[in-house]
């Protein structure tokens, strides 16, 4: 094809790419996705409940009063109102929107909640206790029938009477109720709390939707503005939980992506402009570098669901990478006075090597466990063959007309004969930074604490931890949980964890608990209780109950006949087939195989609860925060392994096109040099290394063993012009890391610093490790 | 819940006098949201579905201007109920239990108690939009009665009837649910004496467990 028409094509299949590709994505900000792996049964469990745990989904929201009042002139509602009273009115105003599932007072359950506790009372037989050998003898002492049927006059007559009167009908002992006292205990406990002002609501988006919670957080703001200037303005809302954590690191993640991108492309335009002086040729480039761009983004939304916004970022750095093939082919145009057709031929098979190992260092990117990276391997390696391709058979096409001056590197010539003229000294140096780098490297510190790579959220985290201070403490992310391959031995090991927790309560090791007894029972308690019961409700006992009633005042005929216990028992698949199942949705952990069931616990000392549970089959703490600290640790061990095993493809191809062991060690010494090196400098300063580090490593190696490829080659046959094409790569590599750096998620920066020393490294150890090639 | 909407009604509609058409009960419900401290002896019968007998209690209420409410139980046992800043206290000290609820979480009850304070709050349009009022005279004794209009059945509101004589010494109200318990409430103003005796802000200390 002749080089207009593959320049027409180029410039009109662009726009239609860029416009399949904005059809066919979908951006994905859920900073988890990106994270967790999903590899393992505890990961995925993991990922799930950060993703659509019913804890996860809650808001805690609490309304104070500001002191002191605000200033004169701004205040023009009713100031006497109290905290309790804005807060009913906030509660039924946020009710009513449609990404609220629910909100109420912390200090009182949902009006469901109650309807699904009376719910239960005609199995009241079956589920009265957790241990109905020990309370028993108490709950149907025959001398205290009297007091009882006392109590539940009073219950009749007291607020909650239309509630008691419901049960009552069915189970005149209020015996299902034993069983919800702990529920009944939490409310109260959180009652005394505060003063009215603590709320909870549950979205429906998933926590890590955060366009819907970004929207319904600014709903839940101009709500009570609205109530709050009509009060006077004396009132503040604070809100905690995880969408808050959501949304704040969405938007810190956007910015990181809009800036990334931004400064890294213009760092390029700016580096390319400095080395070509040419705007034609930028204009060019920078086509042929956003059509890889779209290719590679393309292909990530192909083959994922959804494109991650970090995958863009990082995506963005790799126009840096992807421009060395252009380059390398302009400074020989530019060097040679040669077409840009002549100098890709005589190029191309260093930039297909390079390309190669770019690509094995991506692909083993990809290996290491971690999920965003998988994209960023499929991303990098479409987006690497596009910008080769491109650079091969469309650049001279494009370059036609332009006119390349290429730039002077001052002291690149200069540093190539200083490495030449002192080499002995120079390899004697490193020969001994060798061997003490790697006495160094034992004292490198691992970081092990992977909240140590999330966003910095210091001042929100305070804020959680006050709001947090208004409401009884469930710690969301640390539970016992309990599996088994089916319902009853799951239930029956939650009920004896739950025995076990009682215990520690009482202990003082737990503060508080949530358990799943009595809205599931095993059939197997359920049978003991039933027992109990039936042993107990003889004709004897039913008549002094019905003593008992007649002495309060009660109606013997609606009250006094104690139903026998029903034949079946009330089934967990039932159960979770009722209203139920949003009370415990929450607890009940969809696995792959088998039942997970996760009992919530308060302040708790984990060590003694480890210790407190042991025996018990099936069932063990689990921390998210430990999970997520042997992720990173098992993270780490693995970018190990890919950084070794993608060192050793990439030696494998290189001696496959050279075929010469000698040639191999010397295109790879620079890069291996320069990994030893910043380990050691890492070790020495006491930096945590994560495997976010050595993640950066092997990139800089995948990129570095170009610059020896390009540099032992010579396919220029003039070492000088090599080595600025190589220099000028470099730049260009820096310049887009760099960018990575200005950004303030974690990741970003330790990718810039660890990429960027790399390839200095790499680039200046190259004339001093590799001998220059004569010019032929 | 039935005490509770009794509590509001004694003092929403004690002043009432005879009043059948809706310009008289405006001109009523003004009056009544300049309602201030006031203090009230009481006997109460209650029906209860579940009981063989009718229940009967006596006690005090208090309320004060800004509509907080309390009723003392004296007799059988001593129990606190009250409203106040939109929140409904319990305390039984014999049954050692105690409630602190928001009103508008309070289900059907706090449903029902929102009728009392828009009653209180003299919002005739709202009241009328519920309940069909009417009033009846002989002699010198009147009756009001509060039906919930028909299309509203659904909502369980209470039937209502307070009835009074020209001295407006003593006050009868009545509450019928809509599942057939009732509540009948016999009031009279409480002397200089007895309004020395109790103090509504320490019953609501008392009630809220503080």
């Amino acid at each position: 094809m002749s080089f207009v028409w593959r320049k027409r094509w180029f410039v009109l299949l662009f726009p239609l790419l860029l416009a399949i590709t904005f059809w066919q994505i979908k951006v994905e900000t859920d900073l988890n996705a990106f994270f967790t792996a999903t590899d393992d049964e505890d990961s995925r469990l993991l990922a799930g409940l950060l993703k659509s745990g019913e804890l996860s989904r809650r808001y805690l929201l609490v309304v104070e009063k500001t002191e002191p009042a605000p200033a004169a002139g701004t205040s023009a509602g009713d100031t006497s109102i109290s905290v309790a009273a804005l807060s009913a009115r906030l509660v039924t105003q946020l009710a009513k929107l449609d990404d609220v599932e629910q909100v109420w007072p912390a200090d009182q359950p949902p009006r469901d909640w109650v309807d699904a506790v009376a719910s239960y009372a005609p199995y009241h037989p079956r589920l009265f206790s957790l241990n109905p050998e020990t309370d028993a003898p108490e709950l149907f002492d025959p001398s205290q029938l009297a007091a009882k049927a006392d109590g539940l006059k009073q219950a009749l007559l007291s607020p909650q009477g239309s509630f008691v009167k419901a049960i009552a009908k069915q189970d005149p002992l209020l015996l299902s109720l034993n069983g919800f006292k702990a529920l009944q205990s939490q409310f109260q406990q959180q009652a005394k709390l505060g003063s009215g002002g603590a709320l909870i609501l549950q979205s429906r988006p998933a926590a890590l939707d955060s366009e819907a919670q970004t929207r319904l957080q600014a709903a839940i703001h101009a709500n009570f503005d609205s109530l709050n200037a009509e009060a006077g303005g004396v009132f503040k809302l604070s809100m905690a939980g995880v969408p808050v954590f959501s949304v704040a690191a969405q938007s810190e993640i956007s910015q990181d992506v809009t800036l990334v991108s931004v400064v890294s492309s213009l760092a390029v335009a700016l580096v390319f402009l400095f080395l070509f002086h040419s705007f034609s040729a930028l204009h060019w480039v920078m086509m042929v570098q956003g059509a890889s761009f779209v290719l590679g983004t393309l292909a990530t939304a192909l083959v994922f669901p959804q494109v991650h916004s970090l995958t863009l970022a990082l995506g963005a750095s790799l126009i840096g990478i992807s421009s060395d093939y252009p380059i390398h082919v302009m400074v020989h145009c530019a060097k040679h006075r040669n077409t840009p057709l002549s100098a890709v031929r005589l190029l191309w098979p260093s930039l297909l090597m390079g390309g190669l190992t770019t690509v094995i260092g991506y692909g083993a990117l990809g290996f290491t466990g971690f999920p965003g990276f998988e994209q960023i391997a499929v991303f990098a390696l479409a987006s690497i063959i596009a910008s080769l391709g491109l650079t091969r058979w469309v650049l001279p096409a494009l370059l036609t007309n332009s006119s390349l001056h290429s730039a002077h590197l001052p002291g690149i010539a200069a540093w190539v004969d200083f490495c030449g003229k002192h080499r002995k000294i120079l390899l004697g140096l490193f020969a001994v930074g060798v061997v003490l780098a790697g006495l160094c490297l034992p004292q490198i510190r691992w970081m092990d604490d992977m909240q140590k790579l999330a966003v910095d959220m210091d001042l929100l985290k305070q804020q959680d931890a006050a709001v947090r201070s208004h409401f009884s403490s469930i710690e969301p992310g640390r539970f016992v949980l309990i599996q088994a391959d089916d319902w009853e031995t799951a239930l029956q090991r939650s009920e004896a964890a739950e025995r076990r927790l009682q215990s520690l309560k009482q202990a003082g090791v737990v503060s508080e608990y949530h358990g799943l007894f009595p809205w599931l029972v095993s059939a197997q308690l359920q049978a003991e209780n039933a027992k109990f019961y039936q042993g107990v409700t003889t004709p004897a006992f039913q008549q002094a109950w019905q003593a008992g009633l007649a002495k309060a005042g009660l109606s013997v005929e609606k009250l006094g006949n104690l139903l026998p216990a029903a034949p079946e028992p009330l089934l967990p698949e039932n159960v979770m087939a009722s209203s139920v199942r949003h009370i415990l949705s929450g607890q009940i952990v969809t696995g792959q195989t088998g039942v997970m069931l996760s009992l919530w616990l308060g302040e708790h000392d984990p060590d003694k609860l480890i210790a407190g549970l042991a025996g018990l089959e099936g069932t063990r703490y689990f921390s998210q925060k430990d999970q997520l600290d042997h992720l990173a640790s098992k993270y780490r061990d693995r970018s190990l392994v890919m950084l070794g095993i993608g060192i050793g493809v990439m030696a494998l191809f290189i001696w496959l096109q050279q075929r010469d062991m000698r040639k191999v060690l010397l295109t790879l010494l620079p890069s291996l040099a320069s990994v030893l090196f910043i380990f050691a400098t890492w070790a020495l300063m006491g930096e945590e290394v994560s495997f976010l580090h050595v993640i950066g490593l092997l990139l800089s190696v995948s990129l570095c063993v170009d610059y020896g490829i390009f540099f032992i080659e010579n396919r220029g046959k003039d070492a000088d012009v090599t080595y600025h094409a190589i220099a000028s790569s470099t730049l260009t590599t820096i310049a887009s890391f760099g960018a990575l750096g200005l950004g303030k998620t974690p990741t970003l920066p330790i990718l810039a610093l660890s990429v960027s020393l790399g390839v200095t490294l790499g680039f200046l150890l190259c004339p001093l490790l590799i001998q220059k090639p004569t010019n032929k | 819940m039935t005490i509770k909407r009794v509590l509001f009604l004694l003092l929403a509609l004690f002043p009432i006098a005879g009043f059948a058409d809706d310009a008289v009960l405006a001109e009523l419900l003004a009056r009544i949201r300049q309602t201030g401290q006031a203090q009230f002896s009481y006997e109460e019968t209650r029906i209860l579905e579940l009981a063989a007998e009718p229940w009967h209690g006596q006690g005090v209420m208090l309320s004060a201007a800004d509509g907080s409410l309390v009723k003392l139980q004296l007799q059988p046992t001593r129990v606190i109920m009250a409203i106040t800043d939109q929140r409904m206290l319990y305390w039984d000290p014999q049954q050692n239990q105690r409630h602190n609820a928001a009103l508008d979480s309070a289900g059907p009850a706090g449903e029902q108690i929102k009728v009392f304070r828009t009653i209180l709050q003299g919002r005739a349009d709202e009241l009328q939009t519920s309940y069909d009022i009417s009033a009846e005279k002989q002699g010198k004794q009147w009756t009001l009665r509060m039906t919930p209009k028909p299309e509203l059945t659904a909502d369980a509101l209470p039937a209502i009837e307070i009835a009074g004589d020209d001295k407006d010494e003593q006050r009868r109200i009545l509450i019928k649910q809509a599942d057939g318990e009732s509540t009948e409430y016999r009031m009279q103003k409480a002397s200089e004496a007895q309004q020395q005796e109790y103090s509504l802000q320490r019953l609501l200390l008392e009630a809220s467990g503080e």
